[in-house]
């Protein structure tokens, strides 16, 4: 599933990005990634997307970026997961848990 | 928390532009980087590796556009964008932009303008405290009431159902005063006209006005400087004080505080100013803005001088009418119940007043008014203009409304293919709708930016205008904000609404027609042509009126000042002298009199002197009974100085006019003109006949000479029978006298001779009201004068907004069908053939405009039918005109584009893109 337009997939996108970034801070590339490893291919981040919810989160004070050098030696913009992103990531897990909850019942209702 | 750092990040975007941007471009690229890299290692060559990065990252650009698109602020971003492409395309067409700016300020500045002034006039009240609670006491009576009246009362002797007056005897001021249950306070109040003062050894003169003791206190005033009048001073007995006005004190001592205290030598009596007016105050009647306030009691002192004195007698008559009143009512008292109370009150003291002369003769009766605005006189005297005024301005905003509207139209359509690339290379519809938008809210700004400085100049102007060269105008308009807000916010919508159609027309059609225009414009609806030609017709329509209007009133005006008067107006330097008011008396002033008149003689460049009671036009007329061959009648009449009729150069028909042979002494003469001849001498030789004035002096007079009939008092009213008598031989009471001098070059540069004449006969004489004839006839026609000058001044405008919009239309078809042309002249049409096509369709809609105008004036000018005079509201030549007028413009207005069809080269028309 590529995740496109990311309006209907936003609630789940910015967990994702906080998911990766738990263990440690990472540059776009890696997160994207990062991602599709955890949730073993189903979601592939496009950076069309994830560029711009990076933006956001640092906006919302969620990351902070700063500018690195990646493994080849070039440079690269690292996002750290701030103390209000940590919070934000078990808000957010919170949520998604209790949403795939109520609609899972809801789809085994007769 | 999050608000806090979307702001932050927000402002951080906005100061630091180009370093956000670039850091941006940099983490995009950097990541491309990266993904390059990532493919090598997987095994690509460089070039496929990069191909293969950028088609995974989606483009650089793209991704930094969807980055910037989910920021906060975006809007603002998008909206400078707007901003600063809509600034490039209006300076790109300044032709277009100016029009437009100009149309909408004119627009908002000239409605603004002449609304703040209606405001003024028509709704300004009093600035005192509460004046809603105010009242003005007339009465009303029906015609055939008889009553003594003096000092300057509001009368109106013209409404058809009978007297409508303000003034009334003293002891109904004290009836009045009893009612405390209705007025909290009731004051009089009375005009003195013009007072001689002597100020530090300067004479001068000023207009004065006798107050009763709680007028001040009524108004509920705080003094400008000291105290104001108090009932104290309202006795008899009491020692003279008096109360300048704000300005007065300025202009006199320096200011108010310098004032207080001061002695002044008012009509030869020492009074002490006590205090100052507050600033703004200038009366309870905007007309009057009195210099001096004096007590009421005090008057017959200081008129003692006065032929018309006020004598103590005056405040116990019940038959003399000469106090003006006005009330403050109580707290829950409203007009309705104080009218209800009184009115029966004011009947029956009127019938126990009934004396045997006028018993059997209507009563009038009470009639309370609002008196929140004063009096009415300044208003009623400038309505008339406003209404007119705001029509037209109305019929202006119109106008240019269409105008705009019809500019707007014009661009949008040759807009269409540009809109339909924008679209087609990924504009959304929105963004070009609001392209669009801001364009058009940028074009309503600035009209409105200049439209508030319009206003405030047109203020100014129009305080000008109606002013006339009055002195002492009280009308300070104020910029009304709400006008100005409404008529923004209407040019505003005009601007949007306009601007709007066509985008939204052009970006919801098919791009793909659009795009197939070869030349820009080249729509195939008709629609909208026919909103832009039904704008310029009603532009054309509503014009014609105006010029309709403008023209009669310039010919009214022409009619009036080629008025055949009688005596030559040229060259005559009018001023008067009050000597009995400066302490002369009976045949002292009358030495005084002469000796000025044969002093002012003397001086260069004088060629005749002489003098009269007052000027023949501008200052009303004397009328009293005479007894000539057995009957009474009553004339009007003049007391004459010697040489009066050489001096006006009234030609005489008969006998000899006034002149130095006529003394005290010997047998009083009189000069009767050709009208009363005929009407009471027909047919028998006047001179020689005798008749008599039966007023106090009842003096007989033999007649002398007979002269041409001149207008007497007014220029519109026809001649009239008039007697001349000379003023030293007792046949009526000498008062002040009008000095006439005929001088050899402008008038006005033998003043300061006459002054100094006057100065050095007696220092203590004040020369008043120093004027040249033509001047004072021009005064007489003021409000004609200001309609004429407004009318022509709105015409011309209206032609001028409404020649532009026919312009404009006509170019941009033009421009619309240049490739057509093009084709039709490499087709062999000839070049004449062209242009009668597109001069054709200009003509039709001048045309059709005029006609429809036509129509319109023809009904619409019986609504001024009151303002004209000497001409018919249909006047045919005014009409003629006035069409040839719009039709040359019409034509003129079409020629420019139909040249421009005409040199249309078809080459370069058929390359044209």
């Amino acid at each position: 599933m590529t995740v496109g337009q990311a309006n209907l997939l936003q609630g789940t996108l910015d967990p994702m990005i906080l998911k990766a970034l738990a263990v440690q801070q990472m540059h776009g590339l890696r997160i994207s990634h990062r991602i599709e490893q955890i949730t073993k291919g189903t979601l592939q981040v496009k950076p069309g997307s994830l560029f711009p919810a990076l933006h956001r989160m640092d906006e919302s004070g969620w990351l902070s970026p700063s500018w690195g050098e990646s493994e080849n030696n070039r440079r690269a913009k690292y996002c750290k997961l701030t103390k209000a992103g940590q919070r934000q990531l078990g808000v957010e897990t919170d949520r998604c848990c209790r949403i795939s909850l109520a609609i899972a019942r809801a789809l085994e209702a007769s | 928390m999050s608000l806090f750092s979307s702001l932050r990040s927000f402002a951080r975007r906005i100061i630091h532009r180009q370093e956000v941007d670039n850091d941006l471009d940099d983490e995009i690229r950097s990541q491309l980087e990266l993904m390059v890299d990532q493919k090598i290692e997987k095994g690509m060559n460089r070039d496929e590796a990069r191909r293969a990065a950028k088609i995974d990252l989606g483009g650089v650009e793209q991704v930094k556009e969807q980055v910037r698109a989910a920021r906060t602020g975006v809007w603002f971003d998008t909206l400078l964008q707007d901003v600063r492409f809509g600034l490039r395309m209006l300076r790109k067409n300044p032709g277009f932009t100016t029009v437009v700016v100009l149309t909408l300020a004119l627009g908002i500045g000239v409605n603004t303008a002449i609304f703040s002034f209606m405001d003024s006039i028509l709704v300004r009240q009093l600035p005192v405290r509460d004046p809603s609670s105010l009242v003005t006491l007339n009465w009303h009576s029906q015609l055939g009431f008889t009553f003594s009246m003096h000092c300057d009362g509001c009368t109106d002797n013209s409404t058809k159902s009978g007297i409508v007056a303000d003034i009334f005897p003293y002891p109904v001021f004290d009836l009045f005063r009893k009612n405390d249950s209705l007025f909290s306070s009731v004051f009089a109040y009375c005009s003195a006209r013009n007072l001689s003062l002597i100020i530090r050894g300067r004479a001068g003169v000023a207009k004065g006005e006798y107050v009763s003791g709680d007028y001040f206190r009524t108004l509920g005033l705080a003094p400008g400087a000291g105290r104001l009048i108090i009932p104290d001073d309202d006795q008899i007995s009491a020692a003279p004080v008096a109360v300048l006005s704000w300005g007065f004190s300025q202009g006199y001592f320096g200011g108010p505080q310098k004032a207080v205290g001061q002695s002044v030598v008012i009509n030869g009596i020492p009074v002490v100013v006590v205090g100052v007016a507050p600033p703004e105050f200038f009366g309870v009647d905007p007309a009057a803005n009195p210099d001096i306030y004096l007590p009421l009691k005090k008057a017959p002192v200081l008129t003692a001088a006065s032929s018309v004195s006020i004598t103590g007698a005056w405040y116990l008559d019940q038959n003399s009418y000469w106090v003006q009143m006005m009330a403050r009512l109580r707290p829950g008292v409203t007009l309705a119940q104080a009218q209800a109370a009184l009115a029966p009150q004011f009947h029956q003291w009127e019938q126990s007043a009934r004396t045997t002369r006028n018993a059997g003769t209507p009563l009038p009766f009470l009639v309370m008014g609002d008196g929140a605005r004063g009096l009415e006189v300044l208003r009623d005297e400038y309505s008339k203009p406003l209404y007119v005024l705001m029509t037209l301005v109305a019929i202006i905003l119109a106008i240019a409304c269409a105008n705009v509207a019809g500019l707007l139209l014009a661009r949008g359509a040759v807009r269409r293919r540009e809109m339909a690339l924008r679209i087609c290379v990924g504009a959304g519809r929105g963004r070009v709708v609001r392209q669009l938008l801001t364009e058009s809210v940028l074009l309503a700004s600035f009209g409105g930016i200049l439209g508030v400085f319009f206003a405030v100049w047109g203020v100014r102007f129009l305080t000008l205008l109606l002013a006339n060269g009055r002195a002492n105008f009280t009308l300070h308009a104020k910029l009304n904000w709400q006008v100005l807000a409404a008529a923004a916010a209407l040019s505003l919508l005009t601007g949007i609404f306009f601007g709007l159609a066509p985008a939204l027309q052009s970006t919801r059609v098919d791009v793909m027609p659009a795009l197939k225009e070869v030349r820009a414009g080249q729509s195939r609806t008709r629609g909208r042509m026919g909103l832009r030609q039904i704008l310029v017709v009603s532009q054309i329509a509503l014009t014609l009126p105006m010029l309709a209007a403008a023209g009669l009133f310039v010919r009214t005006l022409s009619n009036l000042q080629h008025v055949e008067l009688g005596f030559n107006r040229e060259n005559l330097l009018l001023f008067t002298l009050n000597a009995r008011q400066a302490g002369h008396q009976n045949a002292e002033l009358i030495d005084l009199y002469n000796n000025l008149r044969q002093r002012f003689s003397a001086i260069p460049g004088v060629r005749r002197v002489t003098l009269s009671a007052s000027a023949l036009i501008g200052e009303g007329w004397w009328g009293t009974n005479v007894l000539v061959s057995g009957k009474t009648i009553n004339t009007r009449f003049l007391s004459v100085g010697p040489d009066y009729f050489g001096t006006m150069q009234v030609p005489l028909v008969l006998g000899r006019g006034i002149d130095e042979r006529d003394q005290s002494t010997s047998t009083p003469v009189a000069v009767i003109n050709e009208l009363f001849a005929k009407a009471n001498f027909d047919g028998e030789n006047p001179i020689g006949q005798h008749l008599t004035f039966l007023n106090k002096a009842h003096r007989e007079l033999e007649v002398v000479g007979v002269s041409k009939d001149t207008r007497y008092g007014d220029v519109k009213r026809a001649p009239a029978p008039v007697v001349y008598f000379a003023y030293n031989q007792g046949v009526w009471p000498v008062d002040d006298m009008t000095y006439a001098v005929r001088t050899a070059s402008d008038p006005l540069a033998y003043v300061n001779n006459i002054r100094e004449t006057v100065h050095q006969a007696d220092p203590r004489l004040p020369v008043q009201n120093v004027r040249t004839q033509a001047a004072q006839i021009d005064q007489t026609m003021s409000q004609e004068i200001t309609f004429a000058k407004l009318c022509t001044a709105f015409a011309i405008l209206a032609l001028t907004i409404a020649s532009v919009g026919l312009y404009g239309t006509m170019s941009y078809d033009i421009t619309r069908r240049i490739g057509e042309i093009g084709i039709r002249i490499a087709l062999g049409a000839q070049r004449g053939d062209i242009v009668r096509t597109v001069l054709g369709k200009g003509v039709a809609l001048v045309t059709t405009g005029t006609v429809i105008g036509l129509c319109a004036s023809l009904g619409l000018t019986r609504l001024v039918a009151s303002q004209l005079w000497g001409i018919s509201t249909t006047d045919p030549r005014t009409f003629a005109a006035v069409i040839a007028v719009i039709l040359v413009v019409g034509l003129a207005a079409c020629l420019v584009p139909a040249r421009r069809a005409m040199k249309v080269d078809p080459m370069v028309a058929l390359r044209h893109e």
